[in-house]
């Protein structure tokens, strides 16, 4: 039986200006099946800076169109702003709303009831420990609080598709491993739950992924750049045995520390 | 510890908590004060002449009555102002719209003087007219700045509401008047001061009316200087109250907006 496509990226390309920024970029996520374990996805889309990493989340998020090609959903539904989740790197919130009343408006905007989008935040912040801050505006929380909140933001809309744009990003060791676990308990809240992580921190992307994508650019010849990035190499991590480990066990582990020099090699090449 | 405050107010950069803040402005209130009562100059009337001349004005010469009307004046024009600006001002998000908010904004280099003959003929006179001079001069500053502060919006907060899946009203209603809420009553206290500076210009256009302007023309033509000095004293005074109030509302409305701020 083949395995269910949650998303699709089908020859994916786009020009900024004369700057070819993605170049028939395809990669397809499909649903991890544990028996008798509620398993989400993490997929780790990993990719040096200025590779035309957020663009592509941008295109996959339905904010911009792609120039040709397309991204496609469960049952190859288009996907239209709004149905796709995504935490953005800087973590905006409506900056005039509390906690609560953030998680209330995104609930609201989609299609909940006024009494329905106070529930679901009540019971969001309460699974993220966010409960005694739910009267706190933005600019009263901590970086992690902040991240929290935008998280459980896009979980009050019910969609399994969160897109994330570095979350580890000027994280020390410690909350790496604790933004990592959050991740994980997110994606794995409910089976088809899906969360693509855009980040160029490659351990941090071994820490919580199934499967990594490394975007990057092909050399020519002479060892100039060509432009346009694609998905340059697929790793699966579950057939490797690296996916769904507590992060101190996978960090003592050969295999993982080997992969995490390979790909930090190949990385800097790109 | 009072001390060492001071001596922090006294270098650059630094925040001072509020005792010391009322402390320098003691000082300065009493430095202030000393000026004035051992000014040398002939045209500046000390402080009991001015205050005497206060309380003839306010007892004997209707001070009350005319700082009403004044009063009234200004809340029409500036809730006109409030209203034509505001729905100038949000008109920007759609594109069709732009250049006539612009050409609005561009209004502002006209001036209200050479404009007064032409309001005259279209508003007659009286009441009609100055709050249709104040409301005009309030109007122009007040699109100017708020439409900047409308397109100067970031695109990432309309995609982080378009990525939650509001429609574009919800993202209008949020976004720009809800988000802006703050930085509108910024401008409106701003531009509530222009009015009120213009207010004694305005109301000198049509005296028959009174009000605070009128009152302080008719003194200034006899050379009542304790008179005038009290006026003037009293048109500061309430346009301070009315700043105070506006900031009074806007820690109410908007007390994000004050979390956000630092002292330094």
């Amino acid at each position: 039986m083949s395995e269910e496509i949650l998303l699709d990226v089908q020859n994916v390309s786009q020009t900024l200006g004369t700057n070819n920024v993605l170049k028939n970029l395809s990669f397809q996520v499909v649903n991890r099946v544990r028996p008798g374990v509620e398993t989400g996805q993490i997929i780790g889309l990993l990719g040096p800076s200025g590779v035309g990493k957020t663009r592509l989340l941008r295109i996959i998020a339905g904010l911009d169109a792609p120039d040709t090609g397309r991204v496609v959903g469960p049952g190859g539904q288009p996907l239209p702003a709004g149905s796709v989740g995504v935490v953005f790197q800087n973590y905006p919130l409506l900056r005039h709303h509390t906690v609560q009343a953030n998680l209330e408006v995104a609930g609201r905007a989609n299609g909940a009831s006024r009494a329905e989008a106070r529930e679901r935040a009540t019971t969001l912040l309460k699974r993220f420990r966010l409960d005694g801050r739910a009267s706190y505006y933005p600019a009263q929380l901590s970086g992690g609080q902040r991240q929290r909140v935008a998280i459980a933001q896009q979980l009050v809309k019910q969609k399994t598709f969160m897109l994330l744009d570095e979350p580890f990003s000027g994280l020390d060791p410690a909350a790496l491993e604790d933004v990592s676990m959050l991740l994980r308990e997110v994606a794995h809240m409910d089976d088809l739950n899906t969360l693509v992580i855009v980040t160029h921190d490659v351990r941090a992307a071994l820490l919580c992924a199934d499967t990594l994508l490394l975007l990057g650019r092909d050399q020519g010849p002479d060892g100039a750049v060509v432009p346009g990035a694609r998905i340059v190499e697929t790793v699966d991590l579950v057939r490797l045995g690296l996916a769904w480990r507590p992060p101190t066990e996978l960090t003592r582990d050969p295999a993982f520390l080997d992969l995490e020099a390979r790909l930090e090699a190949r990385f800097r090449g790109l | 510890m009072k001390a060492d405050m001071l001596k922090r107010a006294l270098l650059p950069n630094r925040a001072i908590d509020s005792p010391t803040a009322m402390v320098l402005v003691a000082i300065w209130a009493a430095v202030g004060l000393l000026v004035w009562v051992t000014s040398p100059f002939e045209t500046l009337p000390g402080p009991v002449e001015v205050w005497t001349a206060f309380g003839d004005q306010w007892w004997r010469g209707g001070m009350g009555p005319e700082l009403f009307t004044t009063l009234k004046l200004i809340g029409t024009s500036l809730a006109l102002t409030i209203t034509i600006s505001l729905l100038l001002s949000y008109a920007t998000v759609i594109a069709a719209l732009r250049p006539v908010v612009a050409a609005v904004s561009k209004l502002r280099f006209l001036g209200l003087t050479g404009l007064v003959p032409l309001f005259i003929l279209t508003f007659g006179g009286g009441t009609e007219l100055k709050v249709a001079l104040l409301t005009f001069g309030m109007t122009v500053f007040f699109v100017t700045a708020m439409a900047q502060i409308v397109i100067e919006i970031p695109q990432s907060e309309f995609d982080h509401m378009r990525v939650l899946g509001a429609s574009e009203l919800r993202i209008l209603w949020e976004v720009v008047i809800r988000g802006t809420l703050d930085k509108a009553l910024d401008v409106l206290r701003q531009n509530l001061a222009i009015g009120w500076a213009m207010i004694t210009m305005v109301e000198g256009i049509s005296r028959a009316e009174g009000g605070l302007g009128a009152m302080l023309l008719n003194q200034n033509k006899y050379f009542k200087l304790p008179e005038v000095y009290a006026i003037l004293g009293v048109i500061l005074v309430v346009g301070l109250a009315l700043d105070y109030a506006m900031g009074a509302v806007s820690r109410v409305l908007c007390p994000h907006a004050h979390l956000e701020r630092v002292r330094r």
